[in-house]
């Protein structure tokens, strides 16, 4: 209500499961190559064990480098799904956040209900231009996140989040 | 006021005794090797000795009597500038202030010591979590009646104001008027029907079976040592649930209930109507026998998750007929007719106002995917689930802080989604499982529209203006202007 103009004028009863109609906005790819790298950092370090083992003490080892590898493959297809899957829109009264594909979830969070946003990168987010943006509410389980927005992305969500749950706060 | 330093000295004097007890234990064990040259440690030497020691204890119980007595002298408190505040302490200073608007609850405790005192210790709660408490201890109960009246009516004008503007008056205090009181011997009798006794007791009686057949007989006794921690653990929990809601009595309070139960340390909590964030109408199926029914809340704050002096009330009636529990129900949520929650908790199935019921999550939840299901009342919305334990929950449209679905991938399967409707914590959780996908939706979609207008009813959060109310200033007995607190 704050701002009507940078608010997508769609009905909330359009909001579905699977999408729907609504401009659904993706998270930005960096967000893939990010978890990858973290699952690289641990897969790493094992393969050569792995190897090594296979190298100096017997061949057998070699099936755990097979499983590694295997396990490695899957979660990188995982997580380029699950990472696509994340998508977010911005309501007139909620923001709405869809997660998963699998195990689909999907949160709508009225902004007057706001709390506080939280901001947070890592490192490794941070050298991907890349950070988290967390909602929270009066209750803890009912926030939801958005990982692997583009950083000035999320200081503009927060922006917006804030003007829109001022205007619209309701009390407790 | 000399009774107030006792009162406060001797309780925190027998928490201290106990732990000085742990204390000895650690500087004195029993077998303590001697040292290299053949003596002991001439401190455990003098400790062991018995006189020494009592004259040790003495001085310790001497010292901590006198620090409590400085801590007490130095406590003072006062309500005004729209807060209360306390300061505590003389080397280690703590001021710790509550605005009157984020007070969600005033607490009247009295441990079983301060009760034979004629003292109380006043808890006021705010939202925050354990550690935004402030617990005055310990007042004359007259006083700490006053108080606790005095601060609700000051915390109580900030209630939300209804589209009546009629209505949007300061509430006078109102007199309390009692509702119900749940008798002693029918708490005992449901504090036993519970799923651990119960399985205790078919566990024991399947042992003395056993042990009355030959070849298992040494076998069931074996089995005692093991069972025993385990009978002492669910022995506790039930005492400790006997001790919390004995002498349990509600009262309407105008603008809240005032709930007043212990069985020894009797506590008066007074929970503002405008706190209630969702109610719970329970069945467990060893209370059907005998019709019995409980109901808990979540209340804003810190929901029912802290425990000792910061613990929250969450339960408006711990066992009661259905007709007591519509009485309390009545009083907390107005905007859910009675006959809403005789089908909320009873009815199954084929009711035109309840959707759900979903027959493909008969797969997932083959016993009570009849009773699954939603219903939308004036002004909250009813979930309902269980069938051996019924189970009826209503979220005021008010009071919905985010609403989710979610999906597994058996659910995605059979076409299915759970939605989650979340208030604010406690221990209620309302949840509607397997819906089918177009219905969840639909929730989704209904729900937050009739939020959505609830939301615009209630007036934004305003600071409220209260009344310095001089004749509160400095209750303790230094005279006025002797604190001055410092204004941001």
């Amino acid at each position: 209500m704050a701002d009507p103009t940078s608010v997508t004028p769609a009905r909330a009863d359009a909001v579905t499961l699977r999408g729907g109609d609504l401009p659904w906005r993706p998270v930005s790819p960096a967000l893939a190559r990010v978890r990858l790298i973290t699952l690289g950092i641990v897969l790493l370090p094992l393969l050569v064990v792995t190897g090594v083992l296979a190298v100096f003490v017997t061949k057998w080892a070699l099936l755990g480098t097979l499983a590694l590898v295997l396990v490695g493959a899957w979660v990188a297809w995982v997580v380029g799904r699950q990472v696509s899957a994340i998508s977010w829109v911005e309501l007139d009264e909620e923001i709405v956040i869809r997660k998963g594909r699998l195990f689909r979830s999907l949160v709508s969070v009225p902004y007057g209900r706001l709390q506080y946003v939280d901001i947070q990168s890592g490192p490794l987010a941070r050298a991907h231009g890349i950070a988290s943006c967390e909602i929270h509410t009066a209750s803890p389980e009912s926030g939801g996140s958005l990982p692997g927005l583009p950083v000035a992305e999320a200081e503009a969500l927060r922006t917006r989040l804030a003007a829109r749950g001022e205007a619209q706060r309701a009390g407790l | 006021m000399l009774l107030a330093v006792l009162g406060y000295a001797a309780s925190q004097l027998f928490d201290n005794f106990l732990s000085s007890f742990g204390f000895g234990d650690v500087v004195a064990p029993v077998d303590v090797p001697p040292d290299a040259d053949g003596r002991g440690d001439p401190f455990q030497q003098a400790v062991a000795h018995p006189l020494l020691a009592l004259v040790g204890l003495v001085l310790f119980v001497g010292l901590i009597a006198l620090v409590n007595w400085v801590s007490w002298r130095f406590s003072r408190f006062r309500v005004g500038g729209g807060q209360v505040e306390l300061r505590q302490g003389a080397l280690f200073r703590q001021h710790r202030q509550v605005r009157l608007e984020r007070v969600q609850a005033v607490e009247l405790s009295r441990p079983l010591l301060a009760r034979a005192l004629g003292l109380a210790r006043v808890v006021v709660q705010s939202a925050g979590g354990s550690d935004s408490t402030l617990s005055l201890s310990f007042l004359d109960l007259s006083r700490a009646e006053a108080l606790r009246e005095h601060l609700l009516e000051l915390a109580g004008r900030n209630d939300e104001v209804t589209t009546d503007p009629a209505d949007a008056v300061p509430h006078p205090v109102v007199p309390l008027r009692p509702v119900l009181a749940v008798p002693n011997g029918r708490l005992f009798v449901a504090t036993i029907l519970h799923g651990s006794t119960i399985a205790l007791g078919a566990l024991i009686a399947f042992g003395l079976i056993g042990a009355g057949v030959r070849s298992v007989g040494p076998l069931a006794l074996a089995g005692i040592p093991a069972l025993l921690p385990v009978a002492i653990g669910i022995a506790w929990g039930r005492v400790k649930e006997l001790l919390t809601h004995g002498n349990f009595q509600l009262a309407d309070a105008g603008t809240g209930v005032r709930v007043e139960e212990g069985l020894t340390d009797l506590r008066a909590t007074t929970i503002p109507m405008h706190r209630i964030q969702a109610l719970e109408l329970v069945q467990p199926l060893w209370w059907r026998p005998v019709g019995w029914w409980r109901i808990r809340v979540n209340v804003a704050g810190s929901g029912g998750l802290g425990e000792g002096e910061g613990h929250r009330e969450t339960t408006l009636l711990p066992v009661g007929t259905l007709d007591d529990a519509l009485v309390v129900l009545a009083l907390v949520a107005p905007g859910v007719p009675a006959a809403a929650w005789d089908r909320a908790v009873l009815g199954e199935g084929g009711d035109p106002a309840w959707r759900g019921q979903t027959p493909a999550a008969r797969w997932l939840d083959p016993i009570s995917w009849r009773r699954k299901g939603w219903s939308d009342v004036s002004t909250a919305v009813l979930l309902r689930s269980g069938r051996l334990t019924r189970r009826a929950v209503a979220v005021p449209h008010a009071r919905i802080q985010s609403l989710s679905l979610r999906q597994g991938w058996l659910e995605s399967r059979l076409g299915l989604a759970t939605a989650h409707v979340v208030p604010a914590p406690g221990p209620v959780s309302p949840v509607v499982q397997h819906l089918e996908v177009a219905e969840a939706e639909r929730l989704l979609a209904e729900v937050s529209a009739r939020a959505r207008t609830a939301r615009r009813r209630s007036e934004p959060f305003r600071v409220p203006l209260a009344p310095d109310p001089s004749g509160l200033v400095d209750w303790t007995r230094h005279p006025p202007g002797a604190f001055e607190p410092e204004r941001p």
